[in-house]
């Protein structure tokens, strides 16, 4: 053999297989992984202006009485469902997954 | 249905949102990566593929940043070389210090375990940006223009560095220095 064709069987001997569902497959769980993390990182954002709202709008719920007051939890309740249902529509539309 | 589709239209495709086009575009350009990152770190195969696995989640990131979506082999290439790089540069450490994977790796027909081990402590000296013009040009056939796309160097620089590292490889495989 000549060192020409020692260096090419060399190379060729470190060359991976053409299919390696392994590696594909961790590729995948890592790009699953900071989907992930960008979903919450997005929804974050949702959630401080949920609370925020919320909190601004204490003045105005608060003085209509004890009866409003019973009302509370069940409204932040709502109030939180709706602005995930939103969040989620939104970052279904951004990272949607074909 | 996206086995028949060109890298172009899988890029379109895993930019629009789709994982399972991106996965093609793993599953298509994994060998070239990984083969390019074994030889260019030198290394442990294990390392190679984690970075293999860090270039291809970068890629995923930066996709929208692709200019041309047909060459994206080159474009992988490019960003498994920079992170190459980072490794290369954060372990400060030789390409030749881990030669266990090496004894354990099977040595092709024709060719001795000494051989086998002349060859990693050769392409060990070789300075970093020869070793990966020697592993895109001479072991996976790129021309110069694609390397130097992909790597980022001027082309004389690309024609130079494999000169000297074939002529160094072969020396260490029995063959003259001018080879």
């Amino acid at each position: 053999m000549t060192p020409d064709q020692k260096l090419q069987a060399l190379f060729a001997a470190e060359a991976p297989p053409a299919r390696d569902y392994a590696f594909q497959a961790r590729v995948a769980q890592r790009i699953a992984l900071r989907r992930a993390w960008m979903t919450v990182a997005a929804l974050a954002p949702w959630c401080i202006a949920g609370v925020a709202i919320l909190w601004a709008l204490i003045p105005v719920i608060g003085p209509l009485g004890d009866d409003m007051a019973a009302l509370a939890p069940a409204a932040v309740m709502l109030a939180g469902v709706a602005v995930s249902a939103v969040a989620a529509l939104q970052l279904a539309r951004r990272f949607s997954a074909a | 249905m996206e086995g028949l589709l060109t890298d172009a239209e899988l890029v379109s495709r895993a930019t629009a949102g789709s994982d399972a086009a991106f996965s093609r575009l793993v599953e298509r350009h994994q060998a070239a990566v990984r083969g390019f990152l074994r030889r260019a770190l030198g290394g442990g195969w294990a390392e190679a593929d984690d970075v293999a696995q860090d270039a291809f989640l970068a890629a995923w990131r930066s996709l929208r940043s692709l200019r041309d979506p047909a060459g994206v082999r080159p474009w992988l290439c490019g960003i498994a070389w920079r992170k190459a790089q980072d490794r290369i540069r954060s372990s400060r450490r030789g390409a030749a210090r881990d030669n266990v994977w090496l004894e354990m790796a099977e040595t092709p027909a024709g060719v001795t375990q000494e051989d086998r081990l002349s060859m990693a402590a050769a392409m060990a000296e070789l300075p970093p940006d020869v070793r990966a013009c020697v592993a895109l040009c001479l072991a996976d056939g790129w021309s110069h223009g694609e390397a130097s796309l992909a790597l980022g160097l001027p082309l004389g620089t690309v024609k130079s560095h494999v000169a000297r590292g074939r002529a160094r490889l072969l020396k260490a495989l029995g063959g003259s220095d001018d080879a």
